[in-house]
């Protein structure tokens, strides 16, 4: 069994590096037109552009912190609010019958409307920008939250329960010693997909008009002509998921050192 | 002295979609144990035995009958009754150390006299140098001295164990043996333990109660004749033999 490797795996990186040298030869010689994909050059230009500012090359130069900074705000706080009522609800519908019996059929048919059926009734019941932005996002990370910690709550194995009874844990000290760690593996999956979810509804709530924004300055480099930005904003958000999905794998990591099974 | 444990016809069903009066898994078990006594339960798969013990230890009632511990009614598990199942069923996200220590640390214990306790149990358990290990980076023989420290530490008054080496192999199975043995020498404690084992049984118990198939019933007390401190060479011995052709004819019969 394979301790936390730290090695990188070079496997990983050829198709990466395939598609940087399909990317280049294509756009290179002008055989795909620049107004369709830039090279991977202009790329790079825009990239330093949109976050330094030096070259001006489009009215977004040197604004990347502060569109980035927006849009974190807007995924910590849907996605908060999401974690929250999702942990929550989640843990009481898994361990508590009633509760579950009261909140299933609910929260199973809100579900059954896809996150961007929403949309139309978030604008008229919030406006564009700011609050449908964030509504979108903890309406959409709350259900893979608010399942998966169900499914955690409830999966607690009943042999663990046994022991921590007979071992003379009382009901509180049972759910803060058994059944919560018990579950915590659920609980990361739950809130690794409401992370992933929570980026990809950013862009849609943003598309609803913020004035800053990665989705906002992605939507609106179309329609100005400046395409560079649309890739650039894309890898920006790409990156910065992937940056929040490692901080809550550390902190799972912190909580739990050795998962059951032994492998991450 | 009031007796450690008394069970007076013990009964018990269990209710199922397809059996109108229910499965009937227990019948009229009554026997009692000593202070100090090391009782071994004997039976067929599926005689209820395992139900016995979860009875005894609170995680299930009986439907009829009492079961007195120190003359009071059990109603709930408790580190008195300490178990040790079949799977050492330990915490996966703790260490051995922090495992040892989970029930003392509920108890509320200074933390100098609960590393001192652990220490000397997890050496009990010959388990020294593994209290940084987690559950899973241990063999199935060192996961079952981990789940006998941390009850033990507890100190309880009795120790209720379900076919506690079963799932090990041959060879480990005969060193955890050996090391109950010698533990039992070190301390008193009244045990009561299941197994189909017969020479386990017999090796490691004062008393045998043999158990009926569904429902069971105990048919036989059997008490075994050989002083402590023992060795398991014993095993190889004629008498030992014929007592263990004795009770395996008892089961067989049923």
């Amino acid at each position: 069994m394979k301790k936390k490797g730290h090695s990188i795996d070079p496997l990983g990186f050829v198709l990466p590096l395939v598609f940087l040298i399909v990317w280049y030869s294509a756009t290179a010689g002008g055989r795909v037109p620049s107004y369709l994909l830039p090279g991977p050059e202009r790329f790079l230009r825009s990239f330093v552009d949109f976050a330094a500012g030096t070259a001006h090359l489009s009215p977004y130069s040197g604004t990347l912190m502060g569109n980035l900074t927006a849009s974190c705000i807007r995924v910590f706080c849907g996605f908060g609010i999401a974690a929250f009522f999702g942990l929550v609800l989640g843990f009481l519908t898994g361990r508590i019958g009633l509760i579950k019996r009261f909140l299933e059929p609910t929260v199973n048919l809100i579900r059954a409307v896809p996150g961007i059926g929403w949309l139309p009734i978030a604008m008229v019941w919030f406006g564009v920008g700011e609050k449908t932005t964030v509504f979108l996002i903890a309406l959409a990370a709350f259900f893979p939250i608010y399942i998966n910690a169900a499914h955690g709550a409830t999966e607690v194995p009943l042999l663990l329960i046994r022991a921590g009874r007979m071992l003379g844990a009382n009901k509180i000290e049972l759910c803060k010693s058994v059944i919560l760690p018990s579950a915590i593996p659920s609980v990361v999956v739950g809130l690794r997909l409401g992370l992933g979810v929570s980026w990809a509804y950013l862009v849609l709530g943003e598309l609803t008009g913020v004035s800053k924004g990665l989705g906002a300055v992605m939507m609106d480099s179309r329609m100005l002509g400046q395409i560079e930005l649309i890739p650039v904003t894309m890898v920006c958000i790409a990156v910065l998921g992937k940056l929040t999905d490692m901080l809550l794998l550390y902190f799972y990591g912190m909580i739990y050192p050795y998962p059951a099974g032994g492998v991450k | 002295m009031a007796k450690e444990l008394v069970l007076q016809k013990v009964g018990k069903r269990y209710f199922l979609p397809s059996e109108a009066d229910g499965l009937k898994v227990l019948e009229d078990i009554s026997f009692e144990v000593e202070q100090g006594e090391i009782i071994a339960i004997l039976g067929p798969s599926g005689c209820g035995k395992s139900t016995l013990l979860n009875i005894v230890a609170g995680f299930e009632k009986q439907d009829s009958g009492r079961v007195l511990f120190m003359g009071e009614p059990i109603c709930a598990p408790s580190p008195q009754r300490g178990v040790v199942f079949q799977s050492a069923v330990l915490f996966p996200w703790l260490t051995v150390y922090q495992n040892v220590a989970y029930g003392l640390k509920l108890q509320k214990r200074d933390i100098n006299n609960i590393k001192k306790k652990c220490g000397e149990f997890i050496k009990l358990a010959d388990l020294e140098g593994f209290e940084n290990y987690y559950p899973d980076q241990l063999s199935g023989g060192m996961q079952q001295r981990v789940a006998l420290a941390r009850v033990l530490v507890l100190e309880p008054r009795v120790l209720l164990m379900d076919e506690p080496f079963a799932a090990l192999d041959a060879q480990t199975r005969t060193a955890m043996q050996q090391l109950l043995l010698s533990i039992t020498e070190k301390i008193s404690s009244t045990i009561l333990f299941v197994t189909h084992d017969v020479e386990e049984a017999l090796i490691l118990a004062d008393k045998v109660f043999v158990m009926s198939r569904r429902p069971g019933r105990i048919t036989r007390e059997l008490i075994v004749p050989y002083s402590r401190p023992r060795a398991l060479t014993l095993t190889g011995s004629a008498d030992f033999s014929k007592m263990k052709n004795e009770i395996m004819g008892f089961l067989f019969d049923l």
